[in-house]
């Protein structure tokens, strides 16, 4: 999985926050490319750009090898996101992806997916309990 | 896709826009490509700006 951060600040300001602050946050820095929208041209095309604030919310885009958007969140900016809940919506994804198996509501790694056909039709009851 | 100004639209289970811009990486400058990551999971996150507090 490849992290793209985007904000409407330069790549000069973007080397400075990593030197200054970042980098005393996580050991090293920030390990993936942190874009510069100057302008908000990306955050337009996203559709998080704020016109009166100038600025991009906080808007994360999940997009799969094919280059589509399987999973979109945004938030206004004084909440910070849920890094767990993240992770687990890419290897539900994954998990999709790879065995065409779709994955009921808080769906875990390992859990049970479902394999629909004309049998499961009004019996997921039967083969899946909330929290399963 | 239709990506004409104002009318273009994102949604899950469409194409997302492609785009380029600079990027601050490895503590280098680079040019980064959308398109480079076709065949990977990329996360693209927006935040309004560095040095804020959340």
């Amino acid at each position: 999985m490849e992290v793209l951060s985007c904000s409407v600040d330069s790549q000069y300001t973007h080397k400075i926050w990593q030197e200054h602050e970042l980098s005393k946050m996580v050991s090293g820095g920030v390990p993936y490319p942190m874009l510069s929208d100057t302008g908000g041209r990306i955050g337009r095309l996203y559709g998080v750009y704020d016109e009166k604030g100038g600025v991009n919310v906080r808007g994360r885009f999940l997009i799969d090898p094919d280059g589509v958007i399987q999973a979109m969140e945004v938030l206004t900016p004084p909440v910070g996101r849920n890094f767990a809940e993240l992770v687990r919506q890419v290897k539900a994804f994954q998990h999709v992806r790879e065995t065409g198996e779709p994955t009921p509501a808080g769906w875990q790694p390992g859990k049970k997916s479902l394999k629909p056909s004309p049998d499961l039709v009004g019996n997921v009851w039967k083969v899946w309990k909330i929290g399963e | 896709m239709s990506c004409a100004e104002g009318n273009s639209r994102v949604m899950v289970g469409r194409e997302a826009p492609e785009f380029t811009a600079s990027a601050f990486v490895n503590g280098g400058f680079k040019n980064i490509k959308l398109s480079d990551y076709r065949g990977k999971w990329v996360v693209l996150c927006f935040y309004p700006g560095d040095f804020t507090f959340v």
